[in-house]
């Protein structure tokens, strides 16, 4: 497994137009459509009803579907930008076409803005408008369903992935005002759909055949399809859109004002709406998920921390304590000795103490290494870009909280090394979090993290990982790996000891040196697996 | 009184440690007691002598600083020297407040313990000297007769002997004999030397 690969699946099972939906979202949905029929039933003996003077809701209408399509566009580009998948950018910009059109088609709207005097733009603008987003919408689904680039491009450089949304953004304005400009300098040279301000011509039937034409395609290619959350919710949207189209066109006669007319915009409403709430609905679900994970996660570094530090005090008081009886004893020891006559027979006992106490000393430093020995029995071959990017997802809170930039950069072909996995795994991650304990200080400049891994020399494997913090003294850099030396206020100063203990252990080397000009560089090397066991290989 | 027997009480839970801190002190010539915990050091007899403690700052049950606290209640004033695994910045504060003669962390140089030891062993030398002062200055002013307190209380208040004649409703000469007694019984030389006794006893000074 690649580095990329474990990043792409803990991404995919967040996003939702890569999430598969569940059966409560699916029956959720169903049970929408179900309601949603029933309004459509119920309206049905009414549908010829005219409503007069209503216009005076159309500007509301417009404006709330304006707001919920401009907000959805907005959500989906933020997805657009995570997931940088092309299909979702089209998506969001039929949204967006869908949601600018509204205006002009509201402003143009018979006797609805009478009070402003605005410059007649004819009789057949409004229709015109409407049918370019009705039409419009369902082809930028299509774009969505054709384009098919899920295979996830988060390396897609964030640049370009801007320069997508500001290109996208300018081509759909420049489309809708191309689109109103056409419409309102040439409204008697359109075909005539408009009999009069209410009541529509022979010609318009082909235009609601057309739209659930290509809703229909719409429809079917996401049924057939329907892999993720976002898919099963457009098939609710496409659901309203055709009940909508019904309403307006067959079922209201195509007559404006009527409750057949005005039911088919609430569909229309509810179709902009949809999306936007599943969207929210989701963010919030993930909000929620997210500081859990965080709170877990630092629970889980907190108690690994105190345990190492408990244990390196145990084991500082072990060895200290013999340490200091046998100087001690031979202080005594040389005190008898300069006595006036010399008492041969104390300090042969404080010499014998002394043996004593160093086999005692002994002991305990042989206790702690058998304890990382026992460790070290179950070596096998580790995939260090995995065990990377494994470390790298649990640090991600402390990446996203401390603000720091996250560079890697990892050999696809790296060898194998064999190794204790959880051992190496915490030399990264007391790698990692000094790399980010050391950048928290620094406000000036970026926060950059970079990881890489790579292949040394034919066998050997050269990890380095740089930060741009506060850098190191000379002093600190001559006394960094000794125990107990920190420079941090809460530090035990037992993580890199322990850090170059485990990687020597494996038959490498782990130094520092500093980074030009901010910061500082650690790097170990590991011997490939091949140099360390090749009878393992043979045998496998 | 400088040939007295010094003696080092050293308590810690290490063996290690109280055997080569007990041959330490003896090779310097100090008697030197090791007890396991505080509690064996209260529960055991304590020779007379000057002395001082060498203490573990982390023992198990009672800690060296609570065992500090208490002895201060008990009325032990034996001066106390700290010893710790690890040099614990507040812990040392603290201990130094109360009153300790040094802290020191493990391993320290023999030299410093053997110094803090000899200023401990000074101090205790000088509290027991004065404490035995004290105790037989108070037994001489225990002989006294209740009218040689009287006239010594109002001699040491500076009165001459006729105003003390008046006082107590005496002859000058009975006071004159008083007096001299005052004098042979406290083994005061001069009036200097009783006003002094009298200033150490805390003599409570008549008023008028």
């Amino acid at each position: 497994m690649s580095l990329m690969g474990t990043t792409e699946d803990d991404v995919r099972s967040f996003l939702i137009s890569l999430v598969p939906p569940g059966r409560h979202q699916t029956n959720l949905a169903v049970f929408t459509v179900i309601m949603l029929i029933c309004v459509l039933v119920l309206t049905l003996p009414f549908a010829h009803i005219y409503l007069s003077h209503t216009e005076v809701f159309v500007p509301a209408y417009a404006a709330a579907v304006f707001v919920n399509e401009l907000i959805t566009t907005t959500l989906l580009l933020v997805l657009y930008s995570v997931q940088r998948s092309t299909a979702v950018l089209a998506l969001s910009m039929g949204y967006l076409f869908s949601g600018l059109l509204i205006i002009p088609w509201a402003v143009t709207f018979p006797d609805v803005f009478a009070q402003l005097r605005l410059p007649d733009t004819g009789l057949q603008s409004t229709v015109w408008i409407a049918i370019s987003r009705r039409l419009g919408f369902p082809l930028f689904i299509l774009a969505y369903l054709m384009i098919r680039d899920d295979a996830l491009s988060i390396r897609k450089p964030f640049h370009r992935v801007r320069r997508a949304i500001i290109g996208s953004i300018t081509g759909i304005s420049f489309l809708v005002g191309g689109i109103c400009l056409i419409v309102f300098t040439s409204d008697d040279a359109l075909p005539e759909i408009m009999r009069d301000a209410r009541n529509i011509s022979s010609l318009w039937q082909y235009v609601p055949a057309t739209a659930l034409l290509l809703y229909a395609i719409c429809l079917i290619t996401l049924w057939r399809r329907r892999r993720s959350l976002l898919d099963l919710w457009l098939m609710v949207v496409l659901c309203t859109l055709i009940f909508e189209v019904i309403l307006l066109s067959y079922l209201g006669g195509g007559l404006r004002l009527s409750v057949g007319w005005w039911s088919g915009r609430f569909f229309g409403f509810v179709s902009a709406t949809v999306i936007l709430l599943v969207l929210l609905s989701e963010t919030t679900l993930l909000y929620a998920r997210l500081a859990r994970s965080i709170a877990a996660e630092r629970r889980t570094r907190e108690s690994r921390l105190t345990a190492m530090e408990a244990l390196s005090a145990t084991i500082a008081h072990e060895i200290n304590q013999p340490l200091a009886s046998m100087i001690t004893n031979a202080d005594a020891g040389v005190r008898w000795l300069q006595k006036s006559k010399p008492d041969l027979e104390e300090t042969r006992t404080a010499l014998e103490r002394i043996v004593r106490d160093g086999h005692r000393a002994g002991k305990v430093v042989e206790s702690v290494r058998s304890m990382f020995r026992k460790g070290t029995q179950e070596r096998g071959p580790v995939d260090l870009n995995g065990l990377i990017a494994e470390v790298l997802r649990c640090s991600q809170s402390e990446v996203t909280i401390g603000h720091v930039t996250l560079q890697t950069e990892v050999d696809k072909q790296l060898p194998l090394v064999t190794g204790n996995q959880i051992q190496l795994q915490q030399v990264v991650w007391n790698l990692i979090s000094n790399a980010i304990d050391s950048m928290r200080p620094v406000t000036d400049r970026a926060r950059v993290l970079r990881v890489s891994c790579k292949r040394q020399n034919r066998d050997a494997v050269l990890f380095s990982i740089e930060d741009t913090g506060i850098g190191m003294t000379l002093d600190d850099k001559n006394q960094i790996f000794e125990p107990f030396y920190t420079t941090k206020s809460d530090g035990m100063g037992m993580g890199l000891m322990f850090c170059r203990a485990i990687i020597e252990s494996h038959g490498g080397q782990l130094w520092m040196k500093e980074n030009i000009p901010h910061g500082t560089i650690f790097l170990f090397t590991l011997p490939g697996a091949d140099e360390i066991l090749p009878d393992m290989r043979a045998s496998t | 009184m400088t040939d007295e027997q010094t003696i080092v009480f050293i308590i810690d839970d290490d063996i290690s440690v109280r055997e080569s801190l007990t041959s330490l002190m003896r090779s310097v010539g100090h008697a030197a007691e090791s007890f396991e915990s505080t509690h064996d050091f209260l529960m055991s007899e304590r020779p007379e002598g000057p002395a001082c403690i060498v203490l573990d700052v982390r023992l198990p049950g009672q800690s060296g600083l609570e065992f500090q606290r208490e002895t201060a209640g008990l009325g032990i004033h034996l001066p106390i020297i700290f010893i710790s695994g690890h040099g614990d910045i507040p812990m040392s504060v603290s201990a130094m407040k109360a009153g300790a003669i040094e802290f020191l962390t493990k391993p320290f140089r023999d030299q410093d313990l053997l110094d803090a030891v000899h200023r401990g062993i000074e101090l205790d030398r000088k509290c027991k000297r004065d404490q035995a002062r004290l105790d037989g200055l108070q037994q001489r002013y225990q002989g006294l007769t209740p009218r040689e307190q009287e006239v010594m209380a109002l001699v040491v208040n500076g009165q001459l002997n006729k105003q003390i004649a008046a006082e107590l409703h005496l002859s000058e000469v009975t006071v004159k004999a008083h007096r001299a007694q005052v004098m042979h019984k406290m083994k005061a030389k001069s009036l200097p030397d009783l006003v002094r006794f009298a200033d150490r006893l805390d003599l409570v000074i008549p008023k008028h």
